[in-house]
């Protein structure tokens, strides 16, 4: 026996030992027993798909051998095994090129957060009290499926919920054919920055419900209206490449960005030209660029197609938009606008971005809409140098799944008694921390006499739930993604695990799967297969017959082979499928002035939170690396701060760092003052991410959640929350707030303001 | 290495793939407020002018690995050395804590263990094996990720082959999304790294100090009609 055999054979020995009170060890041994492959000392890449934002990038999992410490049952074992040790972008991957943005980075954190759920706990407090005991996985399951055969159809659908984040992956087709086998109602998705106002635009303006792709690094020239696209919006990774092409990797030639918004974002700071308009009026100042383009001739009216037809007053030359007229709205330069709508006809090709906060107010569709129209007169959709969208992989099942129900309108029929809900499952989505406070969703989800989560994290939701049962991390499980934009490519990512569970988890496919099965029945028969890795198996062989970047002869090989390569990608082959289709007539939208919560006299102020370079939506706050990593434009750590333009903070006598309370009519906090040059005079704006309540050590109570200040007004024709269009008001407290600047300070103000 | 100001978006993946890869221990909120925080790599922000005619600029700064280094010769114990193949290398076991280095780097780049880093069970597992966990009392400093250097050079070796350019690069440079971020070898006048130090756009950090610089900095293009400057 060589050393290396008795070290495996000893390592076994003791996962013996260590998870002897298991229920059947031979299932639990499997997994322990060290890994063939690995030698230590010696690296092991791995392919894997990135979780951390919806973009669905590639990734290289460096695994090496390691001994982890695991508890099972009490007993703490130590088992060597593979463990992943740093993340890499997949260099063959068309979304990200072997790129990583600091979410992806940061994604070891998931895995190996300490505040994860280890093992499936039920709910012994009362709810919201934190008290778990714990319990077996065939208990817990057991008692999940006996849940839901119980639940009797009160005449219309199963009073069944599905509360998910949007997934993009065979986890959402899985949960949708659940659904439906059982009667339920389709699955509500959440996430705080949703992009349905987009999505719609996008439908009505070009015949596609999807996110946009950009073609930057052909641009010559990008103008964007208020998306962080370089930061947190749509596919950062993708964007920053096509960016850096664009700036410094075509000899000779260099595209510009012009960024217009209200509050310089990390993006607006790489701009050549940065732009201030009123929030929301930036569909207006769209519209005052086509107006000059057309009146000036440098493209015909008719160059827009439908998206032009979307418009009112399209047809006869925007009378209503004279640079003279938008700029008395938007606050821009009626010169200035001349200048820009020459300059982006004459550099052809040129695109143009819409996101973020001009969607998030009350006439964001609108505003999406003129922008269309605007992409659509340069002549660049579809075309190099423009925007196009992704052409979806040839998989069965995978049109888009059912719309369900917003968690605002799932929440008022709870609240109401017209949609009594008796059973929630909830996946990844935490709409208690991330709702305005006029929606009640805590109030609502504290009436479901069940809730399981399938988190691996107690948050501020699924610390409501009656049962836990934690999903593996991206890096212990099967993960697939079916990128919605960022490559011109169709896209289907997949990886294998790229390390065994840590701890006493089960990946919520298995888990749904299983309980369907215990349900029996049709949801049996709706979902054939053991295991979510069977399923992937079956649709990822539907890939075998089309041209792409992997091809066998046998479904084995073609399975191994996508698995080695982290996907399948149809190569050139399929960008024609880009092409755009025009969409039946529609009334045309009048782009109008946007509405506030809240009268200016009382509340002088726009209230604009942003996606946190750091945290997204607050989802990656329990993340160490994330908090202490600084912000980009404030250098901040650990915190949450007012950002607040110097003029205005000079006026009020505010100092960096004072500790102000911001109030709208919904709520108020208390944040320390920024003073922050790129910010308009009534504008404040807020980093959403920190002010969890329950979500681990590392971000509960720490800083405020701008969140919990918002009015409930919604975006007009989608009915998509405003989150850019509450008005609020600020008094000084007199005390100091916590404000940790990496950067020391803004050095370079205090000089400045004597000056002043 | 060379870093263009043009590409930098201030995306902060540079600094997270470099506390990811090189061990760097998060010190927390109350540290992190006393100045404490240990960034091997940093984004700087510049602002010029006011309200509404605002520009900013970002830099990326990690050890200059410089030349003529003003953290080696004060350090008692050579534990700031140069080593053969240009870097300023720290060797953590000569360290005794005295902080010189760090008061002679120009460029604040030298970071110091106040305490003992603290990893919250299972976070150590994420520990790079290739790289050593300092403790308390122990300066620390980008390497230009020396374990990616050694390996890759033991692998052409083994293989009895020169390096090639652009065959590894440190973690910050291999996840840099815009690509702002090049590394190689400097005295072969034809890697990619060579050229574009020698770009009219070039220049080093407070090169006025007579440090000697290893990294380049490609200032903000502007933009002419569609031209480079």
């Amino acid at each position: 026996m060589d050393r290396r055999n008795f070290l495996k054979i000893s390592a076994v020995g003791s996962a013996t030992v260590a998870l002897d009170a298991c229920g059947k060890p031979e299932h639990q041994l499997i997994r322990f027993i060290p890994e063939e492959e690995l030698i230590p000392g010696i690296a092991q890449w791995k392919p894997g798909v990135c979780t951390q934002c919806a973009a669905g990038c590639g990734l290289q999992v460096r695994v090496m051998e390691g001994e982890a410490e695991v508890t099972r049952h009490g007993q703490v074992g130590l088992l060597s095994m593979g463990l992943a040790k740093k993340l890499e972008g997949n260099p063959a991957h068309p979304v990200n090129r072997g790129k990583l943005c600091a979410w992806g980075q940061a994604g070891l954190q998931v895995t190996y957060n300490p505040d994860r759920v280890r093992f499936p706990i039920r709910r012994t407090g009362p709810r919201g009290s934190g008290e778990y005991q714990e319990i077996g996985w065939e208990e817990a399951i057991k008692e999940l499926a006996s849940r839901l055969s119980s639940l009797k159809p009160g005449g219309k659908a199963l009073p069944l919920a599905f509360l998910t984040e949007p997934l993009r992956d065979h986890r959402g087709v899985l949960i949708g054919r659940f659904l439906s086998a059982l009667g339920a109602p389709p699955a509500v998705k959440f996430e705080f920055f949703e992009q349905t106002v987009l999505r719609r635009a996008n439908e009505l303006s070009f015949g596609h419900q999807q996110l946009p792709t950009f073609d930057l690094a052909n641009a010559n020239y990008v103008i964007c209206f208020g998306a962080d696209f370089l930061g947190t919006w749509n596919s950062p990774v993708a964007q920053n490449l096509g960016y850096g092409t664009m700036r410094q990797g075509r000899p000779g030639q260099r595209g510009k960005l012009v960024q217009v918004e209200a509050r310089m974002s990390q993006t607006g700071a790489n701009a050549d030209e940065w732009v201030y308009a009123k929030p929301g009026t930036e569909g207006l100042l769209a519209l005052g660029l086509a107006h000059v383009i057309l009146k000036e001739n440098l493209r015909p009216a008719g160059a827009a197609g439908e998206a032009g037809d979307r418009i009112d007053g399209w047809s006869r030359g925007l009378p209503d938009h004279t640079p003279e007229a938008v700029a008395k709205s938007t606050g821009a330069e009626a010169a200035r606008i001349q200048r820009l709508a020459r300059e982006m006809a004459e550099h052809a090709p040129a695109v143009v971005l819409i996101g973020g906060a001009p969607l998030a107010q009350t006439n964001g569709l609108s505003n999406a809409l003129a922008v269309n129209a605007l992409n659509a007169l340069l002549g660049s959709v579809g075309k190099p140098g423009g925007v196009s969208f992704t052409p979806q992989p040839p998989m069965p099942d995978l049109d888009v799944p059912k719309e369900g129900a917003s968690v605002r309108a799932l929440c008022e029929g709870i609240l109401a008694g017209s949609a009594p809900v008796e059973a929630l499952l909830v996946y990844n989505a935490n709409p208690v921390f991330a709702t305005p406070p006029a929606w009640r969703v805590q109030e609502a989800l504290e009436k479901v006499a069940f809730i399981a989560s399938f988190g691996s994290f107690v948050d501020e939701t699924s610390i409501l739930a009656d049962l836990i049962l934690p999903d593996h991390s991206y890096l212990e499980s099967w993960v697939d993604s079916i990128p919605e934009s960022g490559t011109t490519e169709a896209v289907a990512s997949l990886a294998p695990p790229a390390m065994n569970p840590l701890h006493h988890t089960r990946a919520m496919p298995d888990v749904l799967l299983e309980a369907a099965h215990q349900v029996g029945g049709g949801v049996g028969k709706a979902l054939p297969w053991k295991t979510y890795q069977e399923m992937l198996q079956a649709a990822f062989e539907s890939l075998r017959s089309h041209p792409g970047s992997v091809s066998a002869k046998t479904p084995d090989d073609f399975w191994s082979e996508v698995q080695a390569k982290g996907g399948w990608w149809s190569g050139e082959a399929a960008k024609s499928a880009a092409v755009v289709a025009a969409k039946p007539s529609a009334a045309p939208a009048t782009v109008t002035e946007p509405q506030f919560d809240g009268a200016v006299q009382e509340y002088p102020f726009n209230f604009l939170p942003y996606a946190s370079l750091q945290f997204g939506d607050g989802r990656h706050a329990n993340l160490p690396w994330m908090q202490e990593m600084p912000d980009t434009i404030s250098t901040a750590m650990w915190s949450t701060w007012v950002e607040i333009n110097p003029q205005t903070a000079e006026r009020m006598g505010i100092r960096q760092g004072d500790l102000l309370e911001v109030a709208s009519q919904h709520g108020k906090l208390q944040a320390p003052a920024l003073i922050a040059p790129g910010i308009a005079p009534d504008v404040v704006a807020m980093p959403v991410g920190q002010g969890h309540e329950n979500y681990g050590r590392y971000a509960s109570h720490r800083g405020a959640n701008p969140i919990k200040i918002l009015g409930p007004q919604s975006e007009a024709e989608t009915g998509a929350l405003a989150w850019a269009s509450t008005r609020v008001k600020i008094t000084r407290t007199g005390k100091k707030g916590k404000l940790i600047l990496f950067g020391g300070g803004l050095r370079e103000w205090p000089r400045e303001y004597r000056r002043r | 290495m060379v870093i263009d100001e043009d590409r930098c978006t201030g995306c902060e993946a540079c600094v997270a793939a470099c506390h990811a890869e090189n061990n760097i221990a998060t010190v927390g909120d109350d540290q992190a407020a006393r100045g404490r925080a240990m960034h091997w790599i940093r984004v700087e922000r510049y602002y010029e002018g006011d309200f509404p005619n605002i520009k900013v600029k970002y830099r990326p700064v990690p050890c200059q690995q410089c030349s003529d280094a003003p953290c080696e010769p004060v350090c008692p114990t050579y534990a700031s050395y140069h080593n053969p193949e240009g870097l300023n290398a720290q060797i953590y076991n000569r360290c005794i804590g005295t902080r010189y280095c760090a008061n002679a780097c120009p460029y604040l780049v030298r970071f110091f263990n106040f305490f003992n880093p603290v990893w919250d069970k299972p976070l150590d597992l994420q520990f790079n094996p290739d790289v050593s966990v300092r403790s308390v009392g122990i300066m620390e400093k980008c390497t230009f990720c020396i374990q990616r250097i050694k390996a890759a050079e033991i692998k052409a070796q083994a293989e009895k082959r020169p390096l090639k350019d652009g065959e590894f690069n440190p973690a910050c440079v291999q996840s840099c999304p815009a690509e702002a971020m090049v590394f190689g070898d400097l005295n072969d006048p034809e890697s990619k790294v060579s050229r574009l130090s020698r770009s009219n756009r070039g220049s080093t950090l407070l090169s006025e100090l007579g440090t000697h610089p290893k990294v380049t900095y490609l200032k903000r293009d502007t933009w002419h009609n569609g031209q480079n400057a």
